[in-house]
């Protein structure tokens, strides 16, 4: 995607490749972000690994959705492969994926997630089988709940089929792949007997099966839409209350399912469906009775969550992405300039975000700063890249000396994009900090996990508590404390990443709807 | 020098007021070296959010990490390249030419020969047939120089599909390793990915 610079961007991604995969798909991985297409042959000689090794980081990566090829122009037989960006950037947000799945659905559909998050692609039979094996130490749950907890994600599109082999492709060196529209989302009938027998043997692979030829991996646009979804919905409940959240949850649905998911604005959806939905929803009965005016405070916020698009059916509402979004970066950059300058340092920022082109003494009189503050804010959010000048010359009369105005604004692509950069330069730090602080400290966290899952066997046996208490003054104090004080650090380094990957959501949308309305 | 500040060339063309400080005080401060790799930090960051949903990341971005690394995906250095397992990826979604680091000597149940089976049943008739005649025409000019014919031989095979040479029947292939060297093949160019694993190493190199 043209949106990304990739600077910081692709030294975020060849972290994530090393942390996940190893360092070899690192290197692999690293060359094709920075080089684009490229055939077999030209990786081994740039990277200094051996041509069997790149072979395998090459096929992981294409198991995993993070690498597709095409055969080249020049040579049928030979493929050119391309990183796709956005999928292995996405491995950051793994985590977030098992979270909403767990928050809409349930456990069952988090295992089958998470399983098909590991195996990259899989048959459906294929991921029932693990996730079956996964959960049967609780024995719980049958093949057939589970079969029908796969059916459910695939109805709300999180997880998609790969195109399929198309029907020459046996013959060719590299094979086409192709599928239709209304297959993307079809389950197929999947045989729940040789599962279950396979389960019971404790057999540890599923052999082959009737649908082994249909393939599956995670819809990772349907997820992003599903962040974008929760911002929203935090930013609703946020700025009036719970309610008006769950009421925006509906509303986000409604047009969800009648708009094209390309489009940067929202099909308008009608008051009296708005209505019908929440009364059919089961919602809070608060909602229910003041649902009017809980649906006039968020159209007529200034934020655009909703916009009122026309009156029939008692009145159109759709939603604008564009303008939402550019509300939500410009929230983000406020909160970003308030903490690092200051709040006077913010009221400059905001003014002239707001009136476009500012003169310096427009500007601390507006803003009611003392002229010296001004001018030292002034010149550091300009330093920093948050103000632009622009310069105007009126150079009006021969005789006299050329008098140029300078003309503060604030060009809100600009900044967002300097400050998309930055963010991932953050975000690289904490990686590359974290993996610093585990490696270097790797035998003393080995050493403590073996000591307490070794406590915890002996606990369980029932071994009396004074020789637990010796064994664990086998590892003197000082190292607890220090083993406390890794995790500690690494636990915030993982809180700081993905929180800064919020950040970073927000601008990247922003950017995104900004080139589609041009 | 001369063609600026038209007119009364005294005035320069900015005012001094304007630059935002007066006549007395320090200008602003001229940089001597590039900024400081840490620079200091002003003012405190926000505490970090931790709520629920973070909690649950915590645990699940550990968990994850721990079996990403211990699958099979994962992929280390220094590996022992006779004994290594298959990895479980699904070979028929991708090009031919990852494949070939199987090792295709010990010919395992690999779906990959089935099909260059069947690719070579339909192109052998014909080959067959020509080497047939061939071997006619050898058998009768007995004291012809055997190499040469051997050559012609090898033309044949080198001709062929780079595929079904490589799948052909194990004793072909130990024959003509039988001779400790892969000669016979690499007389004729048969371009950079035939028999990958030995010879890649000496990509660039001509092959003699």
């Amino acid at each position: 995607m043209s949106s990304f610079t990739l600077g910081h961007f692709s030294q975020v991604c060849s972290q994530l490749l090393n942390h996940y995969y190893g360092e070899i798909v690192g290197q692999v991985g690293s060359y094709l972000l920075r080089r684009g297409n490229r055939m077999l042959n030209d990786i081994p000689t740039a990277t200094g690994l051996s041509i069997r090794e790149v072979k395998k980081a090459l096929a992981v990566m294409i198991q995993h959705n993070l690498v597709k090829f095409q055969a080249s122009e020049r040579n049928n037989n030979v493929a050119e492969y391309t990183m796709i960006h956005h999928n292995v950037y996405c491995l950051i947000r793994y985590p977030k994926y098992l979270y909403m799945i767990k928050r809409i659905y349930g456990t069952s559909e988090e295992i089958l997630l998470e399983i098909l998050l590991n195996l990259g692609q899989a048959s459906a039979s294929n991921v029932i089988f693990h996730s079956a094996n996964r959960l049967n130490e609780a024995n719980v749950l049958s093949p057939s709940a589970l079969h029908q907890s796969f059916q459910r994600l695939a109805q709300d599109n999180f997880i998609i089929r790969c195109p399929k082999l198309a029907e020459n492709a046996t013959l060719l060196k590299v094979p086409t792949l192709e599928i239709e529209e209304k297959e993307k989302f079809a389950v197929p009938n999947v045989e729940i007997e040789p599962i279950a027998r396979m389960l019971k043997e404790k057999a540890t692979q599923l052999g082959g099966h009737c649908d082994s030829e249909i393939i599956w991996r995670v819809n990772h646009e349907r997820f992003d839409i599903e962040l974008r979804n929760v911002i929203l919905v935090n930013a609703a409940a946020r700025r009036v209350d719970t309610t008006a959240g769950e009421l925006y949850h509906l509303i986000l649905k409604l047009w969800r399912e009648s708009s094209n998911p390309d489009s940067p604005v929202t099909t308008p959806v009608s008051y009296n469906v708005i209505k019908d939905a929440v009364r059919k929803n089961d919602s809070s009965p608060i909602l229910l009775e003041h649902f009017d005016h809980y649906l006039r405070v968020l159209y007529e916020d200034s934020a655009g969550l909703i916009d009122r698009a026309g009156d029939a059916g008692g009145g159109q509402f759709n939603l604008d992405y564009s303008k939402v979004f550019e509300n939500l970066a410009c929230a983000s950059l406020d909160s970003i300039v308030l903490e690092r300058f200051g709040s006077k340092a913010l009221r400059l920022f905001r003014l002239t975000r707001i009136q476009k082109f500012m003169e310096q003494d427009q500007m601390q009189n507006v803003a009611m700063i003392p002229a010296k503050e001004a001018k030292m804010f002034t010149y550091k959010l300009l330093e920093h890249n948050f103000l632009q000048i622009k310069e105007l010359k009126k150079g009006t009369s021969n005789f006299a000396p050329v008098k140029s105005f300078i003309l503060y604004h604030v060009e809100l692509p600009q900044v967002v994009r300097t400050t998309l950069e930055a963010s991932y330069k953050g975000l690289f730090n904490a990686m590359v900090r974290q993996m610093h602080d585990l490696t270097e400290n790797q035998r003393l966290l080995e050493k403590h996990a073996m000591l307490e899952s070794m406590l915890e066997r002996l606990k369980g046996d029932g071994v009396p508590d004074e020789e637990i208490a010796e064994l664990s003054d086998t590892m003197p104090p000082a190292e607890k404390s220090l083993v406390e004080k890794i995790h500690l650090m690494s636990d915030n380094l993982t809180l700081g990443q993905t929180q800064a990957d919020e950040t970073i959501l927000i601008l990247e949308s922003y950017l995104k709807f900004k080139s589609k309305e041009l | 020098m001369g063609g600026r500040g038209r007119g009364r060339g005294n005035a320069v063309s900015f005012n001094i007021e304007q630059l935002g400080f007066g006549r007395g005080e320090a200008g602003p401060v001229s940089v001597t070296q590039p900024p400081p790799l840490f620079p200091s930090l002003e003012n405190r960051p926000l505490p970090l959010i931790k709520d629920v949903e973070n909690e649950y990341i915590l645990v699940t971005q550990k968990d994850l990490s721990t079996r990403m690394r211990n699958s099979p995906f994962y992929l280390k250095k220094s590996e022992n390249p006779s004994y290594e397992k298959e990895l479980p990826v699904l070979w028929n979604r991708m090009p031919a030419e990852l494949r070939e680091t199987l090792p295709k000597r010990l010919a395992t149940g690999n779906s990959k020969v089935t099909l260059n089976a069947k690719k070579k049943k339909v192109e052998d008739p014909d080959k067959i047939f020509a080497k047939l005649e061939k071997k006619e025409r050898n058998e009768s000019e007995v004291e012809e120089d055997g190499d040469g014919k051997e050559d012609e031989d090898d033309q044949d095979k080198s001709d062929d599909e780079k595929v079904e040479n490589e799948d052909d029947v194990e004793e072909d292939l130990d024959e003509e390793m039988d001779d400790h060297t892969d000669y016979a093949n690499n007389y004729f160019e048969n371009g950079e990915a035939y028999l990958e694993d030995e010879e890649g190493q000496d990509d660039g190199e001509a092959q003699f």
